[in-house]
């Protein structure tokens, strides 16, 4: 049971080689998964193997053997996190004084932004309610960067004192999250503690997102204005450290968190180092370097206000949503996180690009 | 006495390898969609069953001390949901009921197709996989499954097998072999200078056998050590079958856009794999193999291709009707019947 704070030097810190600074209390050896199969949740969960029981919830059928197979103390479940009976098996048999890590939700939805209410709203209400009936001493949530919208300049950056400002469905969907993790924290039934993170990038990637590598390979990602809006972004390793440290620290209870790479780049700087990832991987590139098209903005824009009408109506297109972002800067801070967690980001975007673009390539991805 | 259970027993390398495994003293088990044919059904215990259900292996499972995963959704079948959930869910639930079943040893079958177009030959155990189409994708991803399940403490080993050739072999070879025996042209794409590699299933079900054997999880390349460039092969059988047919060169693109143009309207039973790598090099250094299993190949490209089309004239006139799976059944050659009229 993880309760007694003890000097950082004895807890075994979870994720990362060196102590972290802060007082943590153990990792619990039971943890519940939800998301486990998605893209951040395959990295969280193999950086679980260790812990003497891992229950994990997945969507499908089909995803259930293939991450049962990383550990014989992996345990999945497979069901619709909106479902209460679902939830009930998830934590059959979970102990008090679980942690529970609550990776799964909907971002880019087939068509109806009813999806994000319904997933990312219901499922979180669900698992909140099971978690803490089942006593868990710690529920882990991943937020995101868009309960805050975009930054109100280009050299403004969040902090956990910003204000919310939802972007779009999945902004107020995330946002009314926060709010039901937060209501349960402060009732005192549950010990919660909200990572948002922005952009994420790193191994297990779904296949759609091979798209913005072929994409910028052929130099075909536009430069929306001159690409020196900034965007935080978060390599999946660290971003899983965010979670394990938010897991132990003392500090953590009550708190949301910023977890993300050391400093946000520029976009055109993200463009450019991508392109340097692939041919350090031996993938030759073409095309501008910087894809400067006439109009970029107005595209942009008008992107923008075709999502806000078409989200209005209930609609979700991906790329009018991706393009409609992409003028903004979304930056954040992670000062509170390096040192009330111990966080510290180990990988930064060249190094993360690179280990992403390996991970496509040995799992048959054609970039 | 060991337990071997076959996975896909009863399909076209399933039934060779059941009968090895027989003949050295194992005792076998069957799990497959399909009965074993009349060549091994009264020697073999048979569970029907599916791979995609997991509840079903882990019975089939029970008291197996070797598994031997052959189930694959081959690339003649064009459905790729079918492809991942048979390729890829399948082997994660064979992996992981030989894992709670406490099985010894797994051995998997893979595919050279998770190489595509190998940048250089000969391929070894060490060549990153870079498939080019959803069959080599799948097949790769299944070898992650291995890798990760390896990781968890389970003996697996992964056997990649070349083209397989051999009595009883039909599915896409049958058309060649058609045209053979009616003494029409048979084609190659360019000039047909491909080093190309096949394997005797007999070859390789040994191999499979022995890695068996063997502790330790590892990946084996298995493919004949005398084989020639693809229209060196043809010719072998060519010469061989003695009807008048010759082997012919068809320009390579165009021959390539044809093949897909057939297959994507239904007209010719090709799958991207064909069009993509029947012009192209791809061989296997098998010198892992041939030393760590002590394995040698008793067949060449040529003999193992001449034995498939022995079989095929024996067997031709009972072939229609049979239902069996994909590389036991003759494809149907659609528009290809054209060719094979010409002169």
């Amino acid at each position: 049971m993880p309760v007694s704070t003890s000097d950082p030097t004895d807890t075994p810190s979870p994720g990362a080689d060196e102590p972290t600074g802060v007082p943590t209390s153990d990792p619990a050896s039971t943890v519940v998964v939800t998301g486990a199969s998605g893209w951040l949740g395959q990295n969280l969960t193999r950086a679980l193997v260790g812990r003497d029981r891992i229950r994990c919830l997945v969507p499908a059928e089909g995803e259930a053997a293939p991450l049962a197979l990383v550990s014989p103390t992996i345990e999945v479940v497979v069901g619709d996190v909106r479902d209460p009976a679902t939830a009930d098996r998830l934590f059959e048999g979970v102990p008090a004084g679980t942690t529970v890590f609550h990776a799964a939700a909907v971002i880019h939805p087939h068509a109806s932004t009813r999806e994000f209410f319904d997933v990312n709203v219901g499922g979180t209400q669900n698992i909140v309610d099971r978690a803490r009936r089942a006593g868990a001493a710690r529920f882990v949530h991943v937020s995101s960067n868009s309960p805050f919208g975009v930054n109100p300049t280009p050299d403004d950056v969040f902090t956990e004192d910003s204000p919310y400002d939802p972007y779009l469905g999945y902004g107020q969907s995330k946002y009314e999250a926060e709010q039901i993790v937060a209501t349960a924290g402060d009732r005192g039934d549950l010990a919660t503690v909200m990572i948002r993170a922005p952009w994420f990038y790193g191994p297990y990637q779904p296949s759609r997102q091979s798209q913005f590598f072929r994409t910028i390979r052929r130099g075909r990602f536009p430069l929306v204005g001159d690409g020196s809006q900034r965007r935080s972004m978060a390599y999946t390793d660290n971003l899983v450290q965010g979670l394990l440290r938010a897991e132990v620290a003392d500090k953590a209870p009550g708190n949301a968190y910023w977890v993300a790479d050391a400093e946000p780049y520029r976009l055109r700087d993200v463009i450019t180092t991508v392109r340097r990832a692939l041919e350090a991987e031996g993938l030759a590139t073409s095309g501008p370097e910087l894809l400067r098209l006439p109009l970029s903005l107005t595209g942009a824009k008008l992107a923008e206000k075709v999502d806000v009408v078409l989200q209005g109506r209930g609609r979700y297109l991906q790329p009018v949503h991706v393009l409609g972002e992409l003028r903004h800067t979304i930056a954040c801070d992670i000062t509170r996180a390096r040192d009330e967690l111990g966080y510290e980001p180990a990988v930064a975007l060249e190094e993360g690009m690179r280990a992403s673009i390996r991970w496509c390539l040995d799992h048959g991805e054609q970039l | 006495m060991r337990t071997v259970l076959i996975t896909g027993g009863s399909g076209y390398f399933g039934s060779i390898l059941s009968e090895l495994a027989l003949a050295r003293g194992d005792r076998v088990r069957v799990f497959d969609l399909n009965p074993p044919g009349d060549g091994t059904a009264s020697r073999v215990e048979y569970v029907a069953g599916d791979v995609r259900d997991v509840d079903a292996l882990r019975s089939a499972t029970e008291g197996v001390d070797v598994v031997l995963n052959n189930v694959a959704q081959v690339p003649l079948a064009k459905d790729r949901e079918l492809f991942w959930s048979v390729n890829v869910t399948g082997t994660a639930n064979v992996l992981l009921a030989a894992r709670d079943r406490g099985v010894a040893k797994v051995v998997h079958t893979s595919s050279s197709a998770i190489f595509g177009i190998p940048e250089s030959n000969p391929v070894t155990e060490e060549t990153p996989g870079r498939p080019l189409e959803a069959y080599g994708r799948a097949k790769l991803e299944a070898e992650h499954l291995c890798h990760d399940a390896a990781a968890a403490g389970l003996d697996v080993t992964i056997v990649r097998p070349r083209t397989i050739l051999g009595h009883g072999r039909l599915g896409i070879i049958a058309v060649l072999f058609e045209f053979i025996a009616e003494g029409a042209p048979v084609y190659v794409l360019g000039s047909g200078d491909n080093r190309y590699q096949f394997v005797h299933a007999n070859d390789l079900a040994d191999a499979v056998l022995r890695a068996s054997d063997r502790e330790k999880p590892t990946t084996y390349n298995i493919g004949a050590t005398e084989f020639g460039t693809m229209r060196e092969t043809l010719q072998a059988v060519v010469d061989h079958a003695g009807t008048g047919s010759r082997v012919r060169s068809l320009p390579a693109t165009p021959a390539r856009v044809g093949m897909q143009g057939l297959a994507t309207v239904g007209l010719a039973p090709f799958a991207p794999y064909h069009w993509l790598l029947y012009a192209e090099s791809l061989w296997f250094d098998t010198t892992k193999a041939r030393s760590e299993l002590d394995w040698q190949p008793q067949h060449s490209n040529a003999s193992a291709l001449v034995e498939s089309y022995d079989w095929f004239l024996a067997n031709r006139d009972g072939l229609e009707g049979e239902h069996r799976s994909h590389h036991q059944s003759p494809v149907r050659l659609g528009l290809l019947k054209v060719l094979k009229r010409l002169p």
